[in-house]
This record gives structure tokens, sequence and C-alpha cells, in this order.
């Protein structure tokens, strides 16, 4: 008797059936490997990225409060440190200058922020100086750049180049590469993606820009720091009351620090996928793995029950199948969180060239691994939990019997007359499906969930595709803007046209101010444009109304207001006059919130006689050399952007991300797809195998019976794709609303080369699972399963 | 029956066959030379691991010999491929199994149809069914038929290709006596009526008192091989 070691020889026979099954086995490894890496990956990257952002933060001192202002007296920062609440303030000055960079034609902007002179008080949003060296103390042509901008251009520290700074141009002397938190994520103001090549940071001495600015005794930019206890809206409102007369816009946190915003977002939606796809993929496994099991427990009824019979009990044998779920589980879960850390890593990588780090840092927790195997193993016992209570339940003199022989009666498929018409042979697809209905949905249903995948994991390249076509091609007829330094009369900027190469000129108007409707209020930038321009334009075709405001729907949303709702607008510069406008009308915006309206209007509204913040320009290409020299050296303008080399730069950008991740997803997705088929062709095989063996003895083909099995799974395959394409859109759905925020709403666009590729990676897996099986199918053993009882 | 004025339908000579089970050689048939004659009943007897069911399913073209030649009609069949043989299978050979082995999810009908719908020249699948005396249960499915009924499906679906050959291996073995003796009517009215040439393996001794030949093996040869002159119906035997 097997008295003293029972358990190793049930632990030999797990292992040998273990192998025995092991393509299965990998398969149901497989799908919980793809859904923990992803677990792990999206769970390591949100955990190094909070870190990341915590330690920089932290040690470079990024601000807490930041505030605007057009100049103020320097005396002032004695009276914000006062304000209770406040820890540390930093006092600057900022300014957009045009840059003549060498190498590159077209003028390029860059945003001077001023450090403290040694000595002055504490730094805040401090400088990391990856190369080079600090500014010299009295140096007055000395800058430390940004690294995305040196590198965009092939500079280095000891190049040099040259600014326009308040009229007058400047060589400046870049004698390091720097990083800042405050520009993790480095854009030009009014531009949502960066483009390292024309737009960079430079840091320069205080006292250089003040005299260069002529900014002495005073600043126009002010962080601050709070205490432990220091509340946010209390300081800020503070702020606004102290420097509303020094053209504040008002004061906001950390969570209206573009750069911060940018960072935030994304790390929320790193977590979203924490939980997304790989709940996908546990489900698929959970299911992979019932329908495994039952299949292992239904064809080894007579093991059970001589293993019953010698004395093992129930527990025991339980836990013997309970271990054909386990492995997998616990297997797909190391595989998994392995291939997990190495994707991480490579993601963090990603992340940390779209986000500009002093020291991106990578943590793989082990407390990951741990959930994940938890995960796992709970997954695989609930879904062993219906093979094993069979088990248990099954007593030894059942078991020695043979299963219940398959009943089939007629069904709705031999009600009809179609039935007649199709082969006997492909009539026992169709009764096989009919017969186990819910076998089959649970198939479809999981090969669905694959296509689903590969929808949603192309469905963000169609949004991005949707969002440049829109941002860089249906909004914009222009090829650059012109950004003036400040508020310019009309009149003044008139000029612009007169320049030779320009074919069209195109005034806008930015003007901050607050909406308010009843109790809620919120600072925006309404943008006046020209009517009948259309150099920009307003999406969907929409047309500016001659008086009135257009407001984005998330805006509307925001503040509450439907069309027709009259608002107050009260201009923070200038007249600082409160007005009521009428909401003309709303329309929906892919990037940002916005509110436009006739530039005209605008003007009226204002009642300052009307000024202006930029102006877009069409160019004739072959004058744009000289044009560009004329720009370089334009006073009053700030910047230039250049709708083709921003264009470029995201697609550069996002092409990578997308690429990668839009290639994971379609990995993880054929795997899942070739584990349900696979194994859904196994069981069926190994159900069938008898009824197989004897359609080749009486004479059919290899080719013959290969298209009764494999028929059924294309069936199913065939089946899943048109639900599969709906859970696709509604993953997408989902997807577009939970990452969508106030930045940016992900357009629901789907292309129909998307349901194409899905439609083709499908049918090539299933191909492919097809092949795999019909090599086993050759090699069946007619003799041998013909002699023996089912 | 005038044997030797006709050439055999099936010619074996020297046929042997080894398989290798794990790590020892078996050889199941040791150069089995036999003649089969169109027409005959022929019943080969020999206990379990007589090698009986290996040299059937060598006839059949289920399994292919070690040595020996094999010619069906004159033509050797030793050398054939795997589309041969399943040609072969599919339009000279019918095989009728112990376990009736039907498409659970196909009436009994249907059965038949499978090949009657692939085969040269069949007879209407009725007809076959009419041949065991199963029209009434034609649009059952095998799981709402008798064991008995079920055979005899099975024998309607190996005579429906108007085969040459029709090979049994044990068909009474899973029924109880009754219903054996109902099945080996139904052989038998197969051989007379369509002239059909059977084949029949058994461990059963008493069934060879239906056959015109009786062939015994023992160890992978044959031993004894004899004309059986007192013919009897099968409703005769007892066992």
């Amino acid at each position: 008797m097997v008295e003293g070691k029972p358990g190793n020889l049930l632990i030999r026979k797990l292992f040998r059936e273990l192998w025995h099954h092991r393509a299965q086995m990998a398969a149901v490894a497989a799908v919980v490997a793809c859904g923990i890496a992803v677990f792990v990956s999206m769970s390591s990257v949100r955990y190094s990225l909070e870190a990341t952002r915590a330690d920089y933060y932290s040690r470079y001192r990024f601000a807490d409060v930041f505030m605007q202002v057009k100049r103020a007296p320097e005396y002032y920062r004695k009276t914000v440190e006062r304000i209770p609440g406040v820890a540390s303030v930093s006092t600057r000055i900022i300014a957009d200058v045009t840059l003549d960079v060498p190498g590159l034609e077209e003028p390029a902007t860059g945003r001077l922020i001023s450090l403290p002179d040694y000595g002055d008080g504490p730094i805040l949003n401090d400088l990391y100086i990856k190369s080079g060296r600090a500014l010299q103390p009295g140096a007055d042509d000395e800058v430390i750049a940004s690294q995305p901008f040196l590198e965009a251009n092939g500079l280095r520290p000891g190049d040099r180049l040259k600014a326009v700074i308040n009229g007058h141009m400047k060589e400046l002397r870049i004698v390091g590469m720097g990083l800042s938190p405050e520009y993790v994520y480095e854009v030009q103001p009014g531009a949502f993606f960066p483009d390292n090549e024309h737009f960079g940071v430079f840091w320069m001495g205080r006292r250089a820009l003040e005299s260069a600015l002529d900014m002495s005794g005073a600043f126009n930019d002010l962080s601050l720091t709070l205490s432990h206890n220091g509340g946010e809206a209390d300081v800020k409102g503070e702020l606004d009351r102290l420097f509303k007369r020094y053209g504040s816009l008002g004061a906001y946190g950390r969570s209206d620090q573009l750069s911060n915003r940018f960072l935030s977002d994304e790390i929320k939606q790193v977590g979203i996928q924490i939980t997304f796809l790989p709940s996908i993929f546990l489900a698929v496994g959970i299911f992979l793995i019932n329908i495994v099991l039952a299949r292992i427990v239904a064809v080894q009824r007579p093991e059970i029950a001589v293993l019953k019979a010698m004395g093992f009990s129930n527990r025991a044998v339980a836990i013997h199948y309970l271990f054909f779920a386990l492995t997998p589980a616990v297997m797909g879960s190391i595989i998994g969180s392995v291939l997990g850390a190495w994707l991480g890593k490579g993601l963090m990588g990603i992340y940390a060239d779209f986000y500009n780090f002093a020291h991106p840092l990578y943590y793989f927790r082990f407390q990951e691994v741990v959930i994940s195997v938890i995960l796992c193993v709970s997954s695989a016992m609930l879904g062993a939990f219906g093979a094993v209570r069979r088990v248990v339940q099954l007593p030894p003199a059942e078991a020695m019997r043979s299963e219940v022989p398959k009943m089939y009666r007629p069904g709705i498929f031999d009600r009809t007359e179609l039935q007649k018409h199709i082969p006997v042979s492909l009539r026992i697809i169709v009764r096989n499906l009919e017969r186990r209905p819910w076998k089959a949905a649970l198939s479809v249903v999981m090969i669905a969930s694959a296509v689903a995948i590969l929808i949603a994991g192309r469905y963000s390249y169609d949004a991005v595709e949707r969002m440049t076509e829109v941002e860089f091609t249906e909004k914009h007829r222009e090829d650059l803007t012109l950004l003036f330094n400040d508020s310019m009369p009309v009149s003044v900027a008139s000029t612009v046209g007169s320049y030779k190469g320009v074919l069209e000129h195109e005034y806008y108007r930015d003007e901050p101010v607050t909406l308010h409707y009843r109790h809620r209020s919120r600072r925006q930038t309404v943008r006046g444009l020209a009517s009948e321009g259309g150099l920009q334009r307003l999406i969907d075709s929409h047309e500016l109304p001659a008086e009135g405001l257009l407001m984005t729907t998330e805006l509307a949303r925001l503040l509450n207001v439907v069309r027709g709702d009259t608002v107050e607008v009260e201009f923070l510069l200038g007249s600082q006059n409160r007005r009521s406008v009428v909401v003309a009308g709303m329309l929906d915006e892919i990037l940002g919130l916005s509110a436009y309206m006739d530039i005209k209007g605008l003007h009226r509204l204002a009642g300052d006689g009307g000024a202006v913040n930029g102006a877009f320009l069409r160019i004739d290409t072959s004058r744009a050399g000289a044009l560009y020299s004329e720009f370089k050296s334009m006073p009053g303008v700030g910047g230039v952007m250049m709708l083709k080399a921003l264009k470029k730069s995201f697609d550069d950008l996002i092409a990578e991300s997308m690429l990668t991740s839009t290639l994971i997803l379609t990995i993880f997705a054929c795997v899942l797809a070739f584990a349900v088929i696979y194994n859904g062709a196994r069981i069926s095989l190994s159900e069938r195998a008898r009824e197989l063996s004897s359609l080749r003895v009486l004479g059919l083909t290899k080719r013959e019976i290969s298209v009764i099995l494999l028929g059924e799974q294309a069936v199913l395959t065939l089946l899943a794709i048109p639900p599969g394409f709906l859970a696709g859109i509604g993953l997408s759905v989902l997807l577009a609303l939970s990452l969508s925020s106030e930045l940016y709403r992900l357009p629901l666009v789907f292309s129909s080369y998307n349901f194409l590729f899905s439609f083709i990676v499908v049918v090539s897996v299933s191909l492919v699972s097809g092949f795999a099986i019909r090599r086993r199918l050759i090699r069946l053993d007619l003799i041998e399963v013909l002699k023996t009882r089912e | 029956m005038p044997e030797h004025e006709q050439s055999p339908l099936l010619r074996l000579s020297g046929v042997s066959k080894s398989y290798t089970m794990g790590e020892v050689v078996v050889d199941a048939l040791k150069g089995v030379s036999l003649d089969i004659f169109s027409g005959e009943l022929a019943v080969m007897l020999g206990a379990s691991g007589s090698g009986k069911s290996t040299l059937l399913n060598i006839i059949g073209g289920l399994d292919v010999a070690s040595g020996g030649e094999i010619f069906f009609h004159g033509k050797e069949m030793t050398a054939a491929s795997e589309l041969e043989l399943t040609s072969y299978r599919r339009h000279a050979v019918g095989f009728v199994f112990q376990f009736y082995n039907l498409i659970a999810s196909l009436t009994a009908l249907e059965n038949v149809q499978l090949v009657t719908e692939i085969a040269d020249n069949p007879m209407p699948p009725e007809k076959a069914l009419g041949l065991v005396g199963l029209e009434s249960r034609m649009n059952h499915f095998p799981s709402q038929l008798s064991g008995g009924e079920q055979q005899r499906v099975a024998i309607a679906r190996a005579v429906a290709k108007r085969p040459e050959l029709l090979l049994c291996d044990e068909p009474t073995g899973a029924l109880d006596f009754q219903t054996g003796k109902l099945v080996l009517e139904v052989l038998e009215k197969v051989n007379k009526e369509l002239q059909t040439t059977v084949i029949l393996i058994t461990h059963n001794a008493s069934i060879a008192g239906m056959a015109d030949r009786v062939i015994r093996m023992r160890s992978g040869e044959v031993y004894e091989d004899h004309r059986n002159t007192q013919k009897r119906h099968p409703s005769e035997l007892e066992w």
C-alpha cells in the first residue's frame, strides 16, 4: 500500500501530468503573466513616478504657490513672508524672448528666469546643474540652459546664442545645462506639446536680468512654500488682494502649475491602467483555468476513483487537483512580475524621456510581487472551484464508471430548413455549439475580450491621429504665430502685415478674465479671433457670433452654464471691467478649456479701444529665411511658435510611447486570443478524439476532420469578432472617459483600419493555434482511441 | 466455393508487425500469409493478444505492416501512402467496432449519410438502415438508442458505401446474448444479400459456427485455417 509516502506519489503524478498538459498550462500561465506584467509594470511606474516627483520637488524646493504680476516692488517680499502660513518666499524676474540659435534658421523662444545672486534669499524652484557650472556672480551674459533645449539643438555648455532682450540683441554664453522641477514638462506658454528645438528655459543672474529688463528693485514672478499648517486658499486670497493692483492674474497652487498638472494627470492615468487591463486578463485566466481543469477532472474520473478507493482523503485529492490550477497561476504571477519589472523599467525610461527629471528613479517593490501572487492564487482558486468540488463530490464507485454519454436532442437548428442543405460533417459543428451554448458563449466572450483589447490598443492611435489632425490642420492654416511680449495697440501691431513674404496675417487677443456664473467662477483666457479671417478656425466649422461668447463644453460644464445663459466677465488687466455677456454656443475641443469671442466684440467688452497679443501668419516659404531673421530681432516679440515644428516634435514624442504601448497591448491581446482559442481547440480535441478517429476510419481525410474540429473554433472566433468590436468601442469609451482631464479629452474616433487590424490579428492568431492543433490531430492514434471505451 | 479458380480479393504474404512498447519490442504478427476470397464470411478466432486485431487493422488500412506484402485486388498495398490508405478506407472497406463509435451529435440517418456523402456509389442511407431493421429509428440520436441498435446503425453505416470488405472487430463484445445474435444475423444478411466479404474477429468460438471459413490465431501466427462445412444460421448459435 502507499502508506508512508502517499503525498510523494501524488506529487509525482502532479508533475508528470502538468508536463503532459504543458501547452495548456503554458497558455494559462501566459494569460496570467500578461495581466500581472501590466499590473506590476504600471504599479511600479506609478510608484516610481510619484517617488521621483516627490524626491525632485523636495530636493529642489518646488514651490507650493505661484503668481505672476506685471511688476511689483521687491519690498513686497517681506510683506508676503509675513502672511500666516507662508514658509519661504522667492521673487523672480521672468521674460520670454526671441532667440537666434546657431544652426536654427527659424527663431526660437527662450524663457529667461532670474536666479538670485549669492546671498539673496532662499532659492525655491532650484536648479539641478547636470553639466557645466553655476553662474558666476556679476557675469551679465552667462546663462544656464535647460537640458531638453540644448539636446534638441545639439548645443553644449560653452556655446553661445543671441537673444533679443527688451529690444536689444544680446549674446549669451551657455555655461551650464540644468533642469528644474518647475519644468518637468517643458512647454511654451500657449502650447500643449513640447517643442524642445524652438523653446527652452534659461536661468540668468538676477542683476543681469534686472538691468537688461529695467526691472531694478522689482519682480514679476513670485513663488512660495507653505508651512505645515499653511492653508493654500488663505494665502492665495491674501496674495490676490495684495497684488491685484500690480497686474496679478491670480495666485495658483501646484495643482494649476502647468508642468505639475501634466505630470499629475499622467500619474493618474497610469493609476487607471493598473486595474483596467489586469482585471480583464485575470478574468479570462479564471475562465481558462475553469475549463481546463474541468476537462482534466472529467478525463481522470477513473483515476480519482482509484485514488479515493486506495484511501486518499477527499482533501488530499482535492488539493492535488487544485495544484493543476495553482501551478500555472503562480508561474504566471512570477513570470508576469519579472516581465512587469522589465517593462516597468523600460516604460519609466520612456517617461523619463518625456518628462525632464533630474534623477529619475525606478522602484520595483517586492510588495507588488506579493500582491500579484495573492491575486493569482485567489483567481486560480476561484477558477478551480467548480472542478475541485466535483472531485470531492464524486463517490469512488461512480467515478469508476465513465461519464454520462453526451446527450443530443434535436435543437433549434434541426427545425430549420437550412440544416438540410449543409453537409453532415458540418452539422456536427452546429450541434456541438448548440448542445453546450454556455461553453460556446464563454469562449466567444473570451475571444471577444482579446478583440476588445486590440481595438482599445489601436484606439489611442486613432484618437491621437484625430487630435493631430484637429490641432495641427483643421484649426490652423497659419505657418507660425508671433507672440507679443505685451499686448499692443492694433495700430502698432499692424506693421507685421507689411513685411515682404507675409501672405496673410490675422491678430488675436488673449484676455485673462474671471468668468462668473452664480456662485461659480473660473479664471480663464478669452481669445478674440477675427471672425472673417480664417487663419485660425474653430473646430467643426463653428462660426464666431458677432456678440456673445463661445466656450468649450467642458468649461461650460465646470461653470454649469448652458447656451443662452448670461455670464459675468471680469477683466483682470487694464480696465478691470466687469461686464455681462451671453453664452452664444458651445464647442467640443480636444485640448484645454477655451472661450472665444469675435475680436471686435472683445475689444468692445474690454472697453479699451483694442489691443492684441499676437498674430497668426501665413508666409511665402521662399522668403521664410529673410522673414525669420526679421522676427529674430523684432522688438516686442516674445516668441514664435512654429506649427510644423510643433507637429513634428509631437509626432516624434508621441510616436515612441504610442508605438510601445500599442505593441505591448497587441502582443498581450495575441497571447490572450491564442490561449483561449488554443485551449478551446485542445479541449475539443480531447473530448472528441474518439469521434474524430471514427471519422478517419470511415475514410474522411485529415483535412476533412480538421475542418470539423477547427471549424468549430473558426465559428466561435467569427462569432466573437462583432461583439469584440462593440466591447472594444465600449472599452475605448471607458478609457477615454477615465483618461480625459481638463488638459485634454480623447476624441472618440475609430478608423476602419483599427477594425481591420484587429480582425486580421485575431484571425491570424486563430490560424496559428489551428496549425498547432492540426499537428496533434494528424498524430491521432486511430487504433488506440477506438479500442477503448469512452 | 471454388476458391482455386478465383484470384483472391485480399492476399497477405509473410505479413509481420512489431511494436515498440516503451523499451520493449513486441512482435504482434510473425509472418502471416492468408488469401481472402470475394464473398467469404471469415471468422478469425484467437485469445486476447493473439494478433487478430493487429491483423484486422492492417487489412483495413488503419495500420501498416512492418514486413511482408499485402495485395488488394492484386494491387500492392504495403507501400500505400497515407492518402491512398484513406481512399481505400473511404471506398473499399467498412468497419464495425466493439464500441460502435457513432457520432453522438448526429442522428442514425446522419451517421449513415456521413459515409454516403463521400462514397462513390453508395446505397440510399434509408435503405442501409432498412437493411438492419432500423427504418423507424432513423431520426434518433445515439444516446436515444440501445446498444444493439447502435451497433446496427454502425453496420448500416459500414455497408452503405457498398464496400467490398466488411471488417468487424468483436461486434458483439459489448452486447448481451440476444442482442448479439441479432447483430450477427444482420452481418450474415449483408454477406448474403450484398455479397460483401466479411471478416469478423472474436474470441467467442461459438460464432465460428456461422462462418464459411474459420481462421485461428495464436501468438501472432495463423495456426489453423479451415472451411466450415456445417455452416449455421446465427439464430442457431449458442454461447
